[in-house]
């Protein structure tokens, strides 16, 4: 069996190029043309696997979702516009009014929001539960759950739960697990091996590399019997293990609309090729960064699940085999002495993607929990002076002495 | 053996064929990406290799992961 580099390199291409193209082509169009009426007629039927319009499947689209299939050892992949309609149309797929969703308070700003705000005026219930522990996740589970969701690394608290744990109690009562691996991206962790049933990435992070394109990705690993789940019983008698796909391509996924576009998919395509060279890179960049920062007088505290020291060490030592990805945090005393070190910085920028080649830097408090009150926070384990920072691709030496000559002017 | 595929007529010297073998036969891509309907009624998927497929029958490969409105 082909390495993940090797796969990520070669594999997954649809169909021979009829000119021998090595770079698979960009086919940005919207509307595909057919033969005859009958063709037609069939693709609309799916009695014929044809492409007819780019916001249902796209040649380019589906090349992308083929060469995520490939690496992570999916059952099928659907690529969407974005990490968040990625979770979005998950949830809607698998959940309906009355029913709730299992998860945790620390989780990104915007899935919090989207669970308790945008999806809770639509009837559903967000339960919460500490991940770290798999008893309080077990007694959260009622008849109505249907799904457990979770972060591979919070953030920001960069708290790591066990996902095999998490998944054996939640079979245990037949829910299917949700995972945003985002920041492990297939590569440093395989959530298939583990039990997950979906995991769900912003391929805008890792995936993309230099922040050159927008989009997520809904990976049904194949583990889960979806007849299991009230809402996909029937589709799963007909589908199989197809179930979840179905209902998302002719249904949740079509009529929402939250196609990726297939110049984003090319992006995404040729960022797929390097991604494993990145993480490696960024993650060994974070570790020295990590105890760079734990040497200074300045900060207060360093969390990396990298440091031996981490609380999360051990449990990511065991779940993660290949390094501990590329995101940290540091505290500083508030807010205010935050800001003047990250205004001081020269090469490290201030912007809020992560997982980028570049190394950057943001206050989370004021930025991605802005919705939320200074009470939210310290819930949430957010505090005033709390510093993200998603560490690059750079030389070592370049950004560790651009961190130290900011820190000096505090 | 006669059997109508997708709306064409196809011609089997098999003489007792069962869905999974008419998924071979027809040599579709990605098997498990298919569903299967015999005269218009779902064939579960647990239940391919017992079903057979009978003279005339109408018999429907839907690719769920295509184009069209799937």
């Amino acid at each position: 069996m082909r390495g993940f580099g090797t796969n990520a390199v070669h594999g997954g291409q649809v169909r021979k190029d009829p000119h021998g193209a090595l770079r698979p082509p960009l086919y940005d169009s919207v509307a595909f043309e057919f033969e005859n009426s009958q063709d037609l007629e069939l693709a609309f039927a799916g009695k014929k696997p044809a492409h007819a319009y780019s916001r249902i499947t796209n040649p380019t689209v589906e090349e992308f979702e083929q060469r995520v299939k490939l690496l992570t050892d999916a059952f099928g992949v659907i690529a969407v516009s974005s990490g968040m309609a990625a979770i979005g149309q998950t949830i809607m797929a698998l959940a309906q009014p009355g029913s709730n969703i299992v998860t945790s308070q620390h989780l990104f700003g915007h899935s919090l929001s989207l669970f308790e705000n945008t999806l809770g005026r639509w009837g559903l219930q967000t339960r919460f539960a500490d991940m770290t522990n798999p008893d309080s996740v077990s007694q959260k589970i009622d008849d109505q759950t249907r799904l457990v969701f979770l972060e591979i690394v919070t953030n920001p608290q960069l708290e790591i739960a066990n996902i095999e744990e998490i998944c054996a109690v939640a079979a245990q009562k037949g829910i299917p697990v949700v995972l945003d691996g985002t920041l492990t991206t297939g590569y440093l962790f395989n959530s298939k091996q583990a039990g997950v049933a979906v995991e769900v990435i912003s391929s805008t992070k890792y995936i993309s590399g230099g922040a050159t394109a927008v989009g997520g990705l809904i990976i049904d690993n194949g583990v889960f019997d979806w007849g299991r789940n009230p809402g996909l019983n029937e589709l799963s008698r007909s589908f199989g293990p197809g179930a979840f796909l179905v209902r998302l391509r002719r249904e949740v996924y079509r009529n929402f609309g939250a196609c990726l576009s297939p110049h984003n998919a090319w992006l995404q395509i040729l960022g797929l090729e390097t991604m494993a060279l990145r993480i490696q890179k960024s993650s060994s960049n974070a570790l020295s960064v990590a105890q760079f920062l734990q040497s200074r007088p300045e900060i207060k505290s360093v969390n990396y699940p990298g440091l031996i020291g981490s609380s999360f060490h051990k449990m990511a030592q065991s779940q993660f085999k290949k390094g501990f990805g590329g995101l940290l945090t540091f505290e500083l005393t508030d807010k205010k002495e935050c800001f003047k070190f990250m205004d001081n910085l020269k090469l490290v920028r201030k912007a809020t993607n992560l997982n980028d080649n570049k190394t950057l830097i943001i206050h989370p408090a004021s930025t991605i929990f802005s919705d939320y009150s200074l009470e939210e926070r310290v819930r949430m384990s957010v505090s005033e002076g709390l510093i993200r920072l998603s560490v690059g691709i750079e030389d070592i030496e370049d950004i560790t002495e651009d961190l130290s000559q900011a820190l000096e002017t505090l | 053996m006669n059997v109508i595929v997708n709306g064409e007529k196809k011609d089997f010297a098999q003489e007792q064929i069962t869905v999974t073998s008419l998924l071979k036969l027809c040599n579709v891509e990605m098997p498990e990406m298919v569903s299967v309907q015999v005269n218009g009624k779902f064939v579960d998927k647990a239940n391919f290799e017992s079903t057979t497929v009978d003279e005339n029958d109408e018999v429907d490969f839907l690719y769920f992961m295509g184009g069209g409105t799937l």
